[in-house]
């Protein structure tokens, strides 16, 4: 793929993400939103793979559009909410919500613009970058999952098991009690 | 490199601000939920452009532990909707008015 094409591709995608999240948050239909979600996942496995991060695409796709995704429409369809599409959608101060998201938008994009083009600009990020092994990030990322970085891969799966069990917790039905 | 990564970051800083437009302005749970998803996949996204940009996979792999707290996240939280649910029917934070179970 020349570099032009990729280009387009990667706006496309970014143009496609913007707008199904815009679509994600704001549609009346809970079903719909999600599905809009699932077109943002999805984009942004597409960037994830222009980005040279393969192994994160693949995650992307099989946790978030898998796994995740399918969580939140189960649990939409099995609470089966009524007469949601009556109510309102936004709080009344979404105004309010809407200057903070814009303000949090500006920042880091200011924040971006402060910091980034330094570090652009430096001809060491350009040469060791064109000195990496154009294989693919797979080896390095599992080379450095249980390297350098095993003590958070076990915390991570702590983590997992701890939200497993709280969850179950959580959403039990008290039988014992009543 | 195919995209300077300010494009990348400056996406990632729409996207996180889309996010909380509807982690604020949403009134049901769920939907607040999504919103938070929406958040950590354009932290996701700046992780990834940065890792790109410094050639070091480690942005890579902080966005795997940050897509591993996102399924924790869920979990728990469509646990506590499901709860809230089962004493209280609807999914409208603004029915929440008290902490009693």
């Amino acid at each position: 793929m020349t570099v032009l094409s990729a280009q387009t591709v990667f706006y496309y995608m970014a143009a496609a993400s913007v707008t199904s999240a815009i679509l994600a948050v704001t549609r009346r239909n809970p079903v719909h939103s999600l599905l809009w979600l699932l077109a943002l996942f999805l984009h942004m496995a597409g960037m994830f793979l222009l980005l040279d991060a393969e192994f994160l695409a693949a995650v992307q796709v099989i946790v978030y559009a898998g796994a995740i995704l399918v969580f939140y429409l189960f649990v939409l369809m099995l609470l089966d909410l009524p007469g949601e599409e009556a109510r309102p959608r936004f709080s009344r101060h979404w105004p309010l919500a809407a200057a903070v998201g814009l303000s949090f938008a500006v920042l880091g994009w200011l924040s971006q613009i402060a910091t980034v083009d330094p570090v652009g600009a430096s001809p060491d990020a350009k040469s060791t970058a064109s000195a990496a092994p154009p294989q693919g990030s797979l080896r390095a990322i599992g080379l450095d999952l249980f390297g350098p970085f095993a003590l958070p891969f076990e915390m991570a799966s702590l983590v997992l098991l701890a939200a497993i069990l709280g969850a179950i917790v959580v959403a039990r039905r008290r039988t014992t009690r009543s | 490199m195919i995209v300077p990564v300010n494009v990348v970051l400056g996406l990632s800083a729409v996207l996180f601000g889309i996010g909380v437009f509807g982690f604020l302005a949403r009134r049901n749970i769920i939907l607040m939920l999504v919103s938070v998803e929406v958040m950590l996949n354009a932290v996701n996204l700046s992780l990834a452009g940065f890792s790109q940009h410094l050639a070091d996979p480690s942005g890579q792999i902080v966005a795997l532990f940050v897509i591993a707290v996102a399924a924790a996240e869920a979990g728990v939280g469509l646990g506590l909707v499901i709860a809230l649910n089962r004493n209280r029917p609807g999914a409208g934070v603004s029915d929440l008015t008290q902490l009693k179970g």
